[in-house]
Parts: structure tokens; sequence; C-alpha cells
């Protein structure tokens, strides 16, 4: 590989107002190669890459020191007219989003036709034509027919092929990828991840690939920058960084993840990692074994039998509805004390069939059995009732808390509603008690919501489910919207928090490895349906079905 | 616990405090706000309504003087301190502009104010009527500071007790629109489906329906007067705030926080009043400081074309009316003060919309 660079950042100062979010950074890509910059929200990976490409909001954001410098010129103080010429032609970018980063009043091939009128000389069927090829180099299947379609009409992998389309329209130098992939499924990951792969190796352009996931980025990259906190803690070829981490966030960052082969009881977390208290202590498959004997000895919690729900839409006067079915015949049963891990691609069912257990959205047909009561036939204030018993945690810790009441108060509220304890002062007493259950302090008591971080919320959010006592949780994606090391410290929560009340989880998420870490049983949904269903460790070790296995596939390993 | 911790609502109060024309106008419509709750106090006319009329000298021009006799009516009127305080003195005087007076052997003799240099009539009266025998205290020099208008009442009490209606109507007309329109809009929002759909309707047909006809199938219904005029005005507005409302609640709604609030087995009405409302607070205290201005606009534009408050009762508008012809007669000033004063308050009101429009949008 030649060692040219083509672009240099050297000593890169960035603020927003008087705040600095980039303290003095500097690196080199080299063409021809696949840069990955790695780190945690708030690292400054987003905003470094911005710079590049000059797309920083003006008003707020300031570059205090340093240069940028592609071709011999400096970016920072490049004219903005300049500048025209070398985003979307020399550097292009792909977006995380691709449902919102496409114009949805386009059609996909105007769109990318656009593109080459604005920075090529060619005539509008040239540059039609011109389009169709690259529909086909991406992969599009019909490339004619995403011409003409509108963003709507197309999946959300082809919409992020769209994008990938493009950014490479141009032949640019440099393509800069920011979490191209992150709010895909993992079957169509590892699809556009392979597609960059061959692109780059057809193009010879240079790929600055940014992601949170280090396991994603070692399918891709050759060199790997991980970020922390607006600084690079460290730099090496991707195969180092893994068998050999010099940094304790960098080693942090590997080890949070679940792993997909052994059974950690507590997951490391950063500050494990700081203090060098590290335990290793794995659950192991006879633990494991003897544990289920115990549990699927008693009669079943809950009992799901042929739930089905439908959706109706209509979309004409005089045209029939249809009517789609998103949860259709699924029969399960669940034990007290056990975690049941709901697997599967958005659009499976999955938080449908949660919201189904929870009451939120009502059965379209088939049996609930709570305890022997069946759940869907209850009145509107006996299900309130049941309500104590059968708790969500939600997905967003920023929306699942009113931002006007302080958190104290979110906390007592449902215990005043549902009349537990006896005064206002024995609440709060307890309300106390659970905030340092989930390893918050009392001082928080009066504090809104704005004020905490992400993971903070979500152990309020875990407080205020638990404030009830309930039997029941469902773990609607609750940990995919943390950062991996809060995530780690979450889930180690969660299972501690299950020994010490005896809770029975669902737990619901489109990550496999950490549902696989959490679950007794695993049950795999596609479509609606209920593709496997079996002890965890089964299916991860021979999955019977050609879905499941496609999904084990697909997970990024690392080295 | 001592922890003192930064509400929404206190960052938001940080915010307006440093927006100079939301302060301005804050300070200036409860300075308003003061002066039409304490009119009679301030006006120099403080008879009921500020309706001591001198037809001798109407419509004469800003800070016109004149010596003023006042002849005492044998009829006492009982009234309380504070009623007069309040609602203006209950008054029986009668109250002479003169040109010139003479006391002679307990009569006494005044010459009647006349404009354009006439001789006015000669009168006399005896002392005897007047309390102590004598005119002292009777017979002041008055001086008119925004002149008089076109039947000799003093212009700035009527502006200053003026000031009660444009002020009292805007809110009670939003007090009426929001009371209205967050039951209509929550109940639209939350419930949705055919709840939705019936409000929705009711929603159209009263918005269909002009301001003016209602105002007159209310005050052929009820009556001529302010407090139809007040309801009316409110009637029409509750609209826009129930449609506001409910477009909110149906985004609110989508929230996790209220599906965490129905998966705690919250009733709706404690998810309506305790989760969704305080979220939607921004919009909605916008949408009120519009609606009163808008409120001081209606009520102007209705009382101007005689269906709002009905003499001897003051409002800005009906004076704009009583002396809209003045203009061209080169009396402009009759019609425009009490003009100037709904433009300035509305004025106000919009900025303050502005101002918390910006302090309360936590975005930023």
């Amino acid at each position: 590989m030649p060692e040219t660079p083509i672009l240099k950042v050297e000593n890169l100062t960035i603020s927003f107002g008087k705040n600095e979010v980039i303290h003095g950074i500097s690196y080199s890509l080299n063409s021809n190669e696949i840069l990955g910059i790695v780190g945690e929200s708030g690292s400054g990976k987003s905003v470094s890459s911005l710079a590049i490409l000059g797309l920083l909001p003006k008003k707020i954001a300031n570059i205090n020191s340093g240069s940028i410098t592609y071709n011999n010129t400096d970016l920072t103080t490049l004219k903005p007219k300049l500048f025209q010429k070398i985003r979307g032609n020399k550097i292009a970018m792909i977006f995380q989003e691709p449902m919102s980063s496409l114009n949805p009043s386009m059609t996909c091939g105007k769109q990318v036709q656009e593109i080459l009128l604005q920075h090529t000389e060619q005539s509008k069927t040239d540059a039609k034509e011109a389009v169709i090829l690259l529909f086909e180099k991406v992969k599009l299947p019909n490339p004619e027919r995403v011409y003409d379609a509108y963003p709507h009409e197309i999946s959300g992998g082809q919409k992020q092929r769209v994008m990938i389309a493009m950014a490479i329209a141009c032949k640019p130098d440099i393509l800069i990828a920011d979490e191209p992939t992150t709010a895909l499924d993992v079957t169509v990951q590892k699809d556009i991840i392979s597609l960059l792969k061959e692109l780059q190796a057809e193009t010879k352009m240079s790929i600055i690939f940014i992601t949170h996931d280090l396991a994603l980025i070692s399918e891709i990259a050759n060199r790997v920058l991980v970020m922390y906190k607006g600084h690079i803690v460290e730099e090496s070829l991707v195969a180092d960084i893994f068998n050999n981490p010099q940094n304790n966030y960098t080693k942090a960052l590997i080890n949070a993840r679940p792993s997909l082969d052994t059974r950690l009881k507590k997951l490391p977390t950063i500050q494990d990692f700081l203090d060098n208290d590290i335990s290793d202590d794995i659950i192991s498959h006879d633990q494991r074994q003897k544990n289920h004997e115990k549990l699927y000895g008693k009669p079943p919690l809950l009992e799901v039998i042929n739930v089905e729900k439908a959706y109706i839409s209509k979309s004409g006067l005089f045209s029939q509805s249809q009517s789609f079915k998103a949860v259709n015949d699924v029969s399960f049963k669940l034990y007290e004390g056990e975690t049941l891990g709901l697997v599967g691609e958005s659009g499976c069912g999955k938080s449908t069939l949660g919201n189904a257990i929870l009451q939120l959205d009502k059965a379209t047909s088939g049996q609930i059995i709570y305890k022997g009561i069946d759940i869907t036939k209850l009145s509107k204030a006996e299900t309130r009732t049941l309500r104590k018993d059968i708790q969500i945690i939600f997905q967003d810790p920023y929306s699942s808390l009113n931002p006007r009441i302080p958190v104290g108060q979110a906390i007592l509220e449902p215990m005043k509603v549902h009349k537990l304890y006896n005064s206002d002062a024995e609440r709060k007493a307890r309300v106390i008690d659970i905030l340092n259950k989930v390893g918050l302090s009392e001082d928080y008591y009066n504090r809104y919501p704005h004020e905490f971080s992400g993971g903070q919320r979500q152990r309020i959010g875990i407080a205020r489910t638990i404030a009830l006592q309930p039997k029941l949780i469902v773990c609607d994606e609750s940990v995919s919207a943390l950062d991996i090391s809060v995530q780690a410290q979450v889930l180690n929560l969660l299972n501690t928090l299950k020994e010490d009340f005896g809770f029975t989880y669902i737990f619901i998420s489109h990550d496999l490895a950490v549902v696989k870490y959490m679950s007794d049983q695993l049950l795999v949904m596609n479509q609606g349906q209920i593709e496997e269903l079996d002890d965890a460790d089964i299916i991860y070790a021979n999955p019977k079905q050609e879905y499941t296995k496609k999904l084990i596939e697909a997970i990024p390993k690392g080295i | 616990m001592s922890h003192k911790s930064n509400s929404l609502r206190g960052l938001a109060l940080q915010k307006f405090k440093k927006n100079f024309w939301g302060v301005f106008s804050f300070c200036f419509i409860i300075f308003v706000g003061f002066i039409a709750v304490f009119a009679y106090i301030f006006a120099p006319d403080n008879t009921q309504h500020a309706n001591q009329m001198h037809l001798a000298i109407h419509s004469k021009k800003p800070g016109f003087s004149i010596d003023m006799l006042t002849i005492p009516s044998d009829r006492k009127e009982e009234q309380g301190g504070l009623d007069a305080i309040l609602f203006g003195k209950k008054n029986t005087n009668t109250e002479v502009p003169i040109s010139d007076f003479s006391v002679e052997d307990g009569v006494l003799i005044y010459q009647e104010y006349a404009a354009d240099g006439i001789e006015g009539a000669e009168k006399t009266i005896e002392l005897s009527i007047f309390p102590n025998q004598s005119v002292e205290g009777f017979i002041v020099e008055r001086t008119f500071l925004f002149g008089t208008d076109k039947y000799g009442r003093d212009l700035l009490s009527r502006v200053l007790v003026g000031a009660r209606i444009s002020f009292f109507i805007g809110f009670v007309a939003v007090f009426i629109s929001l009371l209205i329109g967050l039951l209509m809009g929550s109940a639209a929002g939350y419930f949705g489906g055919k709840v939705d759909a019936v409000i929705m309707w009711v929603i159209n047909v009263t918005w269909s329906i002009p301001t003016l006809l209602l105002v007159i199938a209310i005050t052929l219904a009820l009556g001529k007067g302010f407090w139809q005029v007040f309801i009316a005005v409110g009637l029409t507005m509750w609209v826009e705030v129930a449609r506001i409302v409910r477009g909110q609640i149906i985004s609110t709604k989508e929230m996790q926080y209220v599906t965490a609030a129905r998966a705690l087995g919250y009733t709706d009405y404690r998810i309506i009043v305790k989760h969704i409302l305080p979220n939607i607070m921004a919009p909605l205290i916008v949408i009120s400081a519009a609606n009163f201005a808008a409120a001081i606009l209606i009520e102007s534009g209705l009382s101007f074309l005689g269906i709002g408050a009905q003499p001897p009762m003051a409002s800005w508008g009906a004076m704009i009316k009583d002396h809209y012809n003045y203009i061209i007669l080169g009396k402009p000033y009759l019609a425009i003060i009490p003009g100037l004063c709904i433009m300035i308050l509305v004025m106000a009101f919009m900025l303050i919309g502005n101002a918390l429009r910006d302090a309360l949008d936590v975005k930023n």
C-alpha cells in the first residue's frame, strides 16, 4: 500500500461556543485506504469529519487552530464558493439516516443525476445513462425502475445504496461514511459493508468510515483511530487494535460488548478497566443447566396462545381494505424468573408482540394468559391494576421521561397512583432506596431529566419501572440507543436487579449478541411469525432455520 | 436534597428576562392593567363611564383650559367609597363652563362659555344652594389634556376608562377560548377516531361562522351589551386553541413518556393533565398572547360597528366610531388617540408573544 497522505489533519481544535469539543487531533488519510474512526457518542468523531467538508454549523462552531490539508489546500480557510467545487466532487459523504437524507419529492434517479449535472459538463441523456450505470455498480436490483422510483418506494438498504451511488457519482478521492449502517438491519449492513469494500478496491478511493461499533470496523478498515472525548487515544492497524490494544479505553470498548462465545457473569465497564478491577467469572454450561431445570419445573407465568395482530389499511373509498398481519399466530410460554430473548429485524413484529403482552395495543385474536387469567378480556379498570405486574423499559432514554417532572416525582407517581405504601414520606424513602439500587444518589431526587446523560436517564427509566415491583418486565430495545460502555453497565444492572427482585424479562432487541448474552430462551421472529424457539446457546450453536443462520452470520465478529 | 434544580420553566424565564422588548412589553401591559383597574382614581373626570358632558366645549384641542362652575344637585347619591373607586362616582351635579362671573347680594352671576367668540348668555343663581354660602371651590380652572370629545367629555378620562374594556375583553375571551379549546382539543387529539371526527366537524363549522354574524346572533339571543361581545369573541376564538392543542397532543402522544404513563396504569385524565398539557404549554401561551391581541382588535371593530359596548360606556373602538368623521374636519386627534392606544396595546401583546415563543423554545 502506498503511504502517501491524501488528507492531513494537523492539531485540529474545534469548539462550540466556549466548550472545546476537539482537542488538537492530528491524523492523516493515505490514498487507497479505509480509515476507521471509532468512538462513542460525544467523542467528536462526527464533528471532526464534518469539519473536513466545512459543514459545521457556522454560528456556534469554531475552528480554533490547526489545519486540514487536502491536495496542498487548507480546507479550514477555504472560501465557500471554492468549497462547493470540492464537496460532492472530490470529497463526498454518506450519512447515517437514509430515510431522511433523500428528498422525498424527487425520484431517486433525478437526485443522483442532479449531482452529475452540477459537477460535470454532461448532457442530460448522458447523465441518465451514467446514473443507471452507477445504480448497477451499487447493485440495485432493476436500476431502470429505481431511477423512476420515489424514495418511499424502495427499502432502507436500497436507499442507502442510492446514497452511495450519489456519493461516488463524481468519482471522489475521499468518501466519508458517517455511521452508514447504524440505522439498518444486520443482514443489510453486511451487504452494504461488502459493497463499500468492493467499490473501494475498484476505484482506489480513500474511505473514512465512522462508527461506534468496533467489531464492524474490523471487517472493513485497514487502520483504526479510537476517539474518546475529543482526543485520539489510539491509532494503529486494525489487527493490532484488536489483538494488542494499548489504551484502557480501547480495551474496555472491545470487551464491553457481550461476547458470542462465553457468557461473563458481569460485563466489564470502562470504570472497571480504569480501576483494573475486571472479573472474568463465567457462567458455565452446567450452572446454566441447573438453573434452567429449576426454572422450567414450575407452571408458566405467562402463556401466549395463537396471538395475532392485524393492521387494516384503507387506501381508498371504494377499494377493498387490506389487512397486514404484524404478528401472525405466535404462541410461547414464559416461566417465572427466566429471560426470554426476542430477536428479529425491523418490521418483524417483535415490538408489536411486546405491546400486545403489555395491553398497550390489543391483540386482534388469540389469548394471553397471565397467572391463569386471560388478560385480553380484562376491563379498562382491571387492565390498569394489571399494569402493576407487567411493566416496560423503553428504548429511547431521551423521550421516555417527561421533561417537566423532576425524576424523584416521576418515580414516586406510579406508587401513588397504585396506592402503594401509606404516606408520601414512606414513598419518598422508597424512591431514594430505588435510586440507590440503580446506582444514582439521592441528590438527584429533585433534578430534571435534561440534566442527565443518556445512561443515567435509562437508569431512571428502570427505577420508575421497578418502583411498582412488577413481576414481568418487557425490555423493548432497552439498550439499543446507548453507547457500548453504557450498554454494558445497564445490562449488568438489569441482571443484578433480576437477582435481587426475581423479575422475569422479555428482552426484545435486534442485536443478537446482546440478546444471547441476556437470555435463557431465545425466540427468533421473522415477518410476524416465530422462526425458531429454543435455548439461546443451542440456537446460536446450531441454528435450524435458514433465516436464523443468515442472521447469525451477519453479525460482525471482530478479530 | 439541597440541590437547586433548573427546571425547563426556570430556564425559559431566564431567557425571557434577557429579551428587552419582551420585558418592556410585559411592564407596559402591567402598567396598562394597573391603569385599567384603577382608572377612576387617575381620571380627571371620575364620574361613572367618565360621562360628564359639557356640550358648550365639545371637540376642543388637547390642552384646552377653561373655568368650570359646578352646580351641586339637591339629590344626594348614596355610594360606598370602594364602589366609587372601582366603578366611578354616580354624579348628579351639573358642570357649566363659564367665561366670567361675579357675586352680588348673595347671587352668583355668570356668563356661560360659548365657542367662536360669541357672547354667552348671562345667568344668575342663588348662593344658598352652595354649601357654606360661597362659590369658593366650585369654580375651578379645568385643563383637558387630550381635549374633549363631541359631547364635551374629557377625552383623557374616556381613554383611561376605555382601557378596561379592551383589557378585560382580552382576559375573558382568552379564558373562554382556553377553557373550551383545551377541553375539545385534548379530547380530539388524545382519543382520536370518532371523537376526533365529531369535534373536528364542530370546529370546522364554528370556524366558518363569521365573528360578526355570531355576535349578532348572540346579541339577538342575549341582548345588546359588552358581556355578549366578550362571550361571542371567546366562542369564536376557541377553535384556534382547539386545533393547536389537538395537533400538539397528537404529536406528544407519540412520545415514549406518554406510553410509559399508560404502561404505568395512569388514568387518561391524569395522563392528559399531568403529562401532556404541561409539555404543550409553550405554543399555548404564544397563541394566547396572539389571541389577546386579536380579541382587542375584534372588540374595537365590533364597537366601531355599533354592536360592541353600548353608550355611555367608554370603549376605544366606540370612541373612534364617534369621531371618525372629525378626521376630515381638522380634528383627527379625537380618533387618532384611541387608535394609537389600540395599536400600542396590541403591539405589546404581539411582542410579548414573540419573546415568549423564543424563550420557550427549548431546542436552542
